[in-house]
């Protein structure tokens, strides 16, 4: 059965000569694996369709339970080769795709981390700062997957932090940030600002049509990408972010 | 028994990449109708190079001498240096017959999705042979795709400061092809990259 759907590639691996097993984010289907016979050849009619980050509408064929179908075309909506074009700026793109192809299950429709993805990258193709879409990003995506780290009451006795306070304590290993009471014998907290903590609730409520409009001081930014950062490499038991 | 001889044969033969076990019984038994000269020159062949094929210390080509048969040929033009991203990528420009200069060979290609970092390729070595002088141009022919863009551009950043010229293979449409099936990032290409007649 032949099944269409618009989808962007989050990676591509090579498979025997000149084939490539493409994994995409669809709209309709969440993530899949499908194998693109011959793209490498270049008389292929894939062309550059099957690059990261293209955004396309594919068709492919397999049985329902087929484990790799089989990718019969591909048209490009929006190839996003700008983005791609740079290895630093590749590199925090592939933080993104990295939580899909970490979190996502196959073949679970995902439409709303699919459109998530969509936006971000329209968004980051045209502003030259992608920090603070990466950061939304990071965020909505991990509230959707369900695990996003609790700011808003101690994840031990379960008070809400102290609105008086300058600095809160936010432990990697609970996921959450920890009152003064209950974190007495603890050791090395992650520090967060009154201000990230306030700015951590905005991003949860804005919607993705007003992120390019936040000016948030760049402290902010950085301190919250570092601790959403700590908390994905915690989940994953690995190093997430890669070393330049 | 003889079977067995047979079947371990194409055992070994079904390892081999795009070898299925229908291909592997073929070549096996066209193996066994070889006469034994032949039989015997395939199999030294294959010992051979699993013995003598070493990396060229100069290009990082697969050669059987260091350096390589490129390398120390002086006809070559030395100030010419084609970047590539795997010695099979030398086969292929070797077999155009345009290209007389060196290669270098990178030996992969950045890849942020498979933690392939510069460290990791032979661009400290590439660094070195411009430092050490008589470059003229660096021809960077990586793979015209995600990962051989990226190293192509990061080799460019780091080359800048050098005086020398760095020039990228260009993209286009393949010859024999028809622009209505071109998709819209290798017809961009090809339009940025056009050149006067």
């Amino acid at each position: 059965m032949i099944k269409r759907t618009e989808a962007i590639v989050l990676k591509n691996k090579p498979f025997a000569d000149a084939d490539l097993i493409v994994t995409y984010l669809t709209r309709k289907y969440g993530l899949i694996n499908v194998h693109a016979k011959s793209p490498k050849k270049i008389k292929s009619r894939f062309g550059s369709s099957l690059e990261p980050l293209t955004y396309s509408n594919i068709s492919f064929f397999g049985k329902e339970d087929a484990s790799l179908p089989r990718l019969i075309q591909s048209d490009i909506i929006n190839p996003f080769q700008p983005l791609r074009e740079d290895f630093s700026s590749l590199t925090k793109i592939y933080e993104m795709l990295k939580l899909c192809l970490t979190f996502l299950p196959e073949r679970e429709p995902a439409e709303e981390v699919f459109i998530l993805l969509l936006n971000t990258l329209l968004k980051i193709g045209a502003n030259s700062d992608s920090k603070i879409f990466r950061l939304y990003y990071k965020i909505r995506f991990l509230d959707i997957a369900g695990l996003l780290p609790s700011l808003d009451i101690c994840g031990r006795c379960g008070t809400p932090p102290d609105t008086n306070r300058r600095h809160y304590l936010f432990y990697i290993a609970d996921g959450s940030i920890i009152c003064n009471n209950c974190a007495k014998n603890e050791r090395n907290p992650f520090i967060l600002s009154k201000g990230s903590l306030n700015f951590f609730g905005s991003i949860l409520r804005w919607n993705h049509s007003s992120v390019d409009r936040i000016k948030a001081p760049e402290k902010l930014i950085s301190e919250l990408l570092e601790l959403i950062n700590s908390h994905i490499n915690y989940i994953i038991g690995s190093k997430f972010v890669p070393k330049l | 028994m003889a079977y067995n001889i047979i079947d371990e044969l194409i055992n070994n033969l079904t390892k081999l990449p795009g070898i299925g076990r229908k291909t592997a019984q073929r070549l096996s038994f066209f193996i066994l109708n070889m006469s034994d000269d032949e039989a015997k020159k395939l199999a030294a062949a294959i010992i051979n190079l699993k013995e003598k094929a070493r990396f060229c210390s100069v290009c990082f080509n697969i050669a059987d001498k260091d350096p390589c048969d490129i390398c120390s040929d002086p006809s070559r033009n030395k100030g010419k240096i084609c970047v590539v991203e795997e010695p099979s990528n030398i086969l292929a420009i070797e077999r155009t017959k345009t290209f007389k200069g060196l290669y270098h060979v990178l030996l992969g290609a950045l890849s942020p999705s498979d933690g392939i970092t510069p460290e990791r390729l032979k661009i400290q070595e590439l660094l070195q042979r411009i430092k050490s002088g008589g470059i003229e141009e660096v021809i960077l022919a990586t793979n015209p795709n995600t990962k051989g863009e990226i190293t192509a551009r990061y080799i460019k950043d780091i080359l800048k400061e050098y005086d020398i010229k760095i020039t990228r293979i260009a993209y286009g449409l393949p010859i024999g092809s028809d622009i209505e099936f071109a998709d819209e990032v290798t017809l961009t290409k090809s339009l940025e990259g056009r050149r006067d007649m």
